[in-house]
């Protein structure tokens, strides 16, 4: 090697540092650097090129394509089945609300069925025993209810005893009262006897 | 849709609570082991039974009009005042359609009668009374209720009614 090739070499790797080489240069250093017989003041820089030059020659292994086409696939099916599911999402979620409704409805039929087992079966089966409850039942209401018409008429007797002029009260009737009304109120008065029942009417004493 | 599902789910449990009546629901909500009750059932067959075997025919008729006669009980007098108490607060909070037609309250006993007035054949009927013993009863009556028939019964019922022999009844 002469001392003018070493002064190229010098500037192409000053070049090179530089980032300022072109691709000839650069392989022109690759091939410069392959020599075995480097001078010892270039050798530094062999391990560098040698390096490049192996990163360089990389390539693909064999059935690389076709492993790449058979993932690329693989991943495009997914995607398809994901589309499926996507399209029919809406669908399924109304499919488990009803689902779950009908099963709650179901659940609570069964559930308020099995609770009132106990309270619905019919006790007797005897109705000469059954009748002394049933009696018993009417004769409560029955009681109750002669009871709040005894407290309605005691009432009426009540304002019977108050001796009110009710032709005087006809007079005073204001306008807001119409003149049916009260003689609807008179008639009550006049025509309630023992067997008319009073919805809502109320006793109340020595509370 | 979670709110879809919690209406249908409150709507499903009020129907099946209220299809349930009262009786039913007091004893669920306030029976307890600690204070028992006596609960007696008479459904329509057994009401038909007894048409058919009694011989005073207002009695008859009114017992061939109801549907059903249902009984609750207590003979313990604290517990009856609990519980008379509670039945009166439920039919107050929770059968509103139910009117009040009687309340007596006198010193040694107190009785409330609510009607709900439904379609001319069906009419249903609470009464809670607490008696003179302190005994609580509750009675629940459905079906066609003529009050006026029923007011005029107690004279009837003073004496045990008179039964026939029981005979398959013709339809």
């Amino acid at each position: 090697m002469t001392a003018k090739d070493d002064k190229h070499i010098g500037i192409l790797l000053q070049k090179y540092w530089d980032c300022d080489t072109t691709l000839a240069e650069e392989q022109e250093l690759r091939d410069f650097f392959s020599h075995s017989d480097l001078p010892a003041a270039w050798q530094p820089y062999a391990p560098l090129f040698a390096y490049t030059r192996e990163e360089q020659s990389l390539s693909l292994s064999e059935g690389f394509d076709e492993r790449l086409r058979a993932a690329m696939e693989k991943e495009t099916t997914r995607e398809e089945n994901y589309i499926t599911i996507r399209i029919f999402a809406p669908l399924l979620r109304v499919a488990a609300s009803l689902l779950l409704i009908v099963g709650l409805g179901i659940s609570i039929f069964f559930i308020s069925r099995q609770n009132n087992n106990p309270w619905f079966v019919e006790t007797y089966g005897d109705p000469k025993i059954a009748i002394k409850d049933a009696t018993y039942a009417l004769e409560k209401l029955s009681l109750a209810l002669q009871t709040t018409e005894e407290a309605s008429l005691q009432t009426i007797r009540v304002i019977d005893d108050l001796n009110i002029d009710w032709s005087a009260l006809d007079s005073i009737v204001t306008e807001e009262i119409t003149a049916d009304s009260l003689e609807a109120v008179t008639q009550d008065r006049d025509t309630l006897n023992i067997g008319t029942f009073i919805p809502g009417g109320k006793k109340e004493k020595n509370i | 849709m979670r709110k879809t599902i919690l209406i249908l789910t409150i709507l499903l449990t009020s129907a099946s609570l209220s299809a349930n009546g009262f009786v039913t629901q007091f004893i669920n909500k306030y029976g307890a082991e600690d204070r028992p009750l006596t609960n007696v059932n008479i459904g329509k067959t057994m009401l038909d039974k007894m048409a058919a075997n009694t011989v005073d025919e207002e009695l008859k008729n009114a017992f061939r009009e109801l549907k059903s006669i249902r009984i609750v009980s207590s003979e313990n007098a604290k517990d009856s005042r609990y519980y008379f108490e509670k039945a009166n607060e439920l039919v107050k909070e929770e059968f509103s359609d139910y009117e009040e037609m009687v309340s007596v309250n006198e010193r040694s006993s107190r009785v409330s009668v609510w009607m709900k007035r439904g379609d001319k054949n069906v009419q249903e009927l609470i009464l809670i009374s607490l008696d003179e013993e302190s005994h609580l009863s509750i009675i629940t009556v459905s079906g066609k209720i003529d009050l006026e028939t029923i007011a005029k019964l107690s004279g009837t019922l003073k004496n045990e009614p008179t039964l026939t022999e029981e005979k398959p009844e013709n339809k």
